[in-house]
């Protein structure tokens, strides 16, 4: 059976992907201050493992979709750097998986 | 011995207790309850906390093999409760696959293929659409590919099969469901792409009579073929399928071109 939704919005939720296995999110938000408006936005930290890093990445679900592209021009291989001075060019894009929470904060349905 | 003890980790007891859940408990007989009940309590608002039990959840090489269906129903279930969670999971699974294309390192073969398998059960428990799966089933063939044989990808290797085992696991857990509406004609479409990628690979100079091209592919691609679509029929040569992606893109072509007529023709062909 087919499950795909007939109704296709435009992508809107965004991926930085490839920053800094050992950034953290406040250093992120400093770094690409004014955060786009948004209604949906996470950052999780990458692992620095087997030698072969896990990447730091963001997700930003953009209110204006218009400010996707001025924001990809921006940021797509933007270099950004660990304390070390190692260079991280980021990778901008369409999140591959679309779908974001009803409700986003984290426990926001309480389960009792 | 300070150096042997500087490798052990030591582990809060709420992370041990985590990992104690999902990969010792998870898959012994009526466990499956018991270990959601746990998850369900766990203190989601605390970011930390979350974020951990998310990573755990979202490795599934940690994992036994055949348990990684049980995994995928478990994030089902728990995702009634904590929604964030399943959507994140997905995103990490997703990453994680991207992330192991283009760092095609052997060591984590095991890896690749459980996250493939995870991401097939996940759809099966209806956490991602077909659309998701079908663009990791093209990445798959297309990201870093060369498909001139005079240009070696480094990401795609002539003699690395591993994007064929990754179609096949996918293809193999998930791809029964791809029986009807568009779901259907998306497998038809991708199956010509498939083919035509597996016969260019195995045309490759790389493959001798010393070195042949393992048959396990070769029949892996064959039963898939006959088990999702037993009407079908294979292409026999490189050109047949060639000839087959070529036909497929020009009647997209016109389809496209009918329904957006502003498009000219000889600008989307050039």
């Amino acid at each position: 059976k087919d499950r795909t939704k007939s109704k296709e919005k435009p992508p809107s939720k965004v991926i930085i992907r490839r920053l800094p296995p050992t950034m953290t999110e406040e250093v992120f938000l400093e770094q690409i201050s004014p955060l786009p408006d948004n209604d949906f936005f996470y950052f999780v930290k990458g692992e620095q493992q087997f030698g072969v890093p896990t990447f730091s990445r963001a997700y930003i679900n953009f209110l204006n979709l218009e400010e996707i592209f001025t924001f990809q021009d921006k940021f797509d291989g933007y270099v950004f750097l660990d304390q070390k001075g190692t260079e991280y060019p980021a990778v901008v894009e369409f999140a591959p998986y679309q779908r974001i929470p009803l409700r986003h904060e984290p426990g926001a349905k309480e389960d009792k | 011995s300070s150096a042997r003890s500087s490798h052990i980790k030591i582990r809060p007891p709420l992370h041990q207790y985590i990992r104690h859940l999902l990969y010792v408990e998870l898959g012994n007989k009526g466990s499956t309850n018991k270990i959601l009940k746990q998850l369900r309590k766990l203190n989601w608002k605390d970011p930390e906390v979350a974020s951990y039990a998310i990573r755990c959840l979202t490795s599934a090489w940690k994992v036994k093999f055949p348990n990684i269906r049980t995994l995928a129903g478990v994030v089902a279930e728990l995702t009634l409760y904590q929604e964030f969670v399943g959507h994140r999971i997905v995103d990490a699974v997703l990453e994680d696959i991207r992330w192991s294309l283009e760092f095609p390192i052997s060591k984590f073969n095991q890896r690749r293929v459980s996250m493939a398998k995870y991401l097939a059960e996940l759809y099966n428990y209806r956490m991602v659409e077909s659309s998701v799966v079908f663009k990791v089933l093209y990445t798959c063939i297309t990201f870093a590919v060369s498909y001139d044989r005079n240009v070696e990808s480094e990401l795609d290797q002539p003699d690395n099969l591993m994007r064929l085992r990754l179609v096949l696991t996918i293809l193999d857990t998930c791809g029964v469901f791809f029986s009807s509406g568009l779901a259907k004609k998306r497998l038809d479409c991708y199956l010509v792409y498939l083919q035509y990628y597996h016969l260019f690979k195995r045309s490759l100079p790389v493959w001798t009579e010393d070195n042949p091209f393992p048959v396990a592919i070769d029949f892996g691609i064959k039963d898939m073929l006959l088990s999702l679509r037993p009407k079908l029929k294979p292409y026999k040569t490189l050109q047949e399928a060639a000839d087959a992606v070529e036909n497929l893109e020009k009647e997209l072509m016109n389809k496209l071109s009918q329904a957006m007529p502003e498009l000219r023709m000889d600008m989307v062909t050039a």
